[in-house]
């Protein structure tokens, strides 16, 4: 355990805001929210966890030539394309998959933009390998690769030290809509967590996973919160 | 930021980075600015990160351009 997380007496108060389905564009409104709240100290670290109707999101490095279809069949299926803020080229989000937005203040992880990624990748490796999957990082990539083929992808924003966005990891996606892009603007192969397993895991149970190896790596205590009295408190 | 030495903008300390790229400048040259107004983003570890006004002016000159890649304390722009 790292020294700045050994001082400390207690842990951190951090919220779980489980959302199931939601609207892209109202989980992004929802991030802002909650960031500006953290930001002025009227919230602890919020943990969100959604999953998302199909949606390609391009962030601040990316392009939409990594688009490999055209507009109409996008729109054919349903699928919107939004440009936002956090680093990285284009991924997509969709169902089957599990999205986590930490809101939290990195100025109490001690201020290292590299330590909190490393900290999302090492969360979603050991929840992999408590799975059975031997997952691992690739020098230079940021993310979580499966014999060289990317099972979570990682994307942030950090403002006044408060982070957005975060990451998302494949548990059973429709492999075809990542078909539509270059992921993360390179030519490269996804996978999901249910390829790889004899035995189904549902969405829920990798959520609980996932957020059982975040909480000692950030040091973390979870409760569990609801949105609409969530946002009360912080108006 | 803090390391700033008065009309100076330099790369704060981000932890272990060794290297940001430029992606944005969110303010042009010749534009007044507020103290703690988002001035520019730079990316590492596909993480974007906003780096704010160190103090109230203008900005006279962007030294590292977008595209361009910046250190620890590596001047980033002049403020007058």
């Amino acid at each position: 355990m790292i020294s700045w997380l050994k001082s400390r007496e207690k842990p951190l108060e951090a919220i779980h805001l489980a959302l199931g389905c939601a609207d892209y564009a109202a989980s992004y409104r929802l991030q802002h929210q909650l960031h500006t709240l953290r930001c002025q100290g009227r919230i602890p670290d919020t943990i969100l966890t959604v999953m998302h109707n199909p949606v390609l999101t391009i962030g601040r490095s990316g392009s939409r030539t990594n688009i490999l279809v055209s507009p109409e069949v996008l729109q054919e299926e349903g699928i919107a394309v939004y440009e936002v803020e956090r680093g990285g080229d284009i991924t997509y989000h969709g169902p089957g998959q599990l999205v986590v937005y930490p809101i939290i203040d990195l100025r109490e992880q001690g201020r290292d933009l590299k330590r909190y990624i490393r900290n999302l990748e090492q969360a979603l490796i050991d929840c992999l390998q408590e799975l059975g999957i031997m997952a691992e990082r690739h020098a230079g990539f940021p993310g979580v690769w499966v014999d060289r083929r990317k099972i979570a992808s990682i994307g942030v924003y950090v403002k006044h030290w408060v982070t957005l966005h975060g990451l998302a990891l494949n548990v059973r996606v429709n492999r075809k809509h990542f078909g539509l892009i270059n992921p993360c603007g390179m030519e490269i192969e996804v996978v999901s967590l249910n390829d790889l397993l004899d035995e189904a895991i549902s969405l829920e149970e990798v959520t609980s996973h996932l957020l059982a190896k975040m909480e000692p790596l950030f040091g973390w205590e979870f409760t569990k919160g609801e949105v609409g009295e969530f946002l009360e408190r912080g108006t | 930021m803090g390391d700033d030495r008065l009309g100076e903008l330099r790369l704060p300390d981000l932890g272990e980075v060794d290297e940001v790229a430029v992606v944005k400048w969110l303010k042009k040259e010749g534009e007044v600015l507020k103290a703690g107004e988002d001035l520019l983003e730079v990316e590492t570890e596909k993480t974007t990160f906003v780096i704010e006004a160190p103090q109230a002016g203008c900005l006279k000159s962007i030294v590292r351009r977008e595209g361009e890649k910046a250190r620890l304390d590596d001047l980033l722009a002049e403020i007058a």
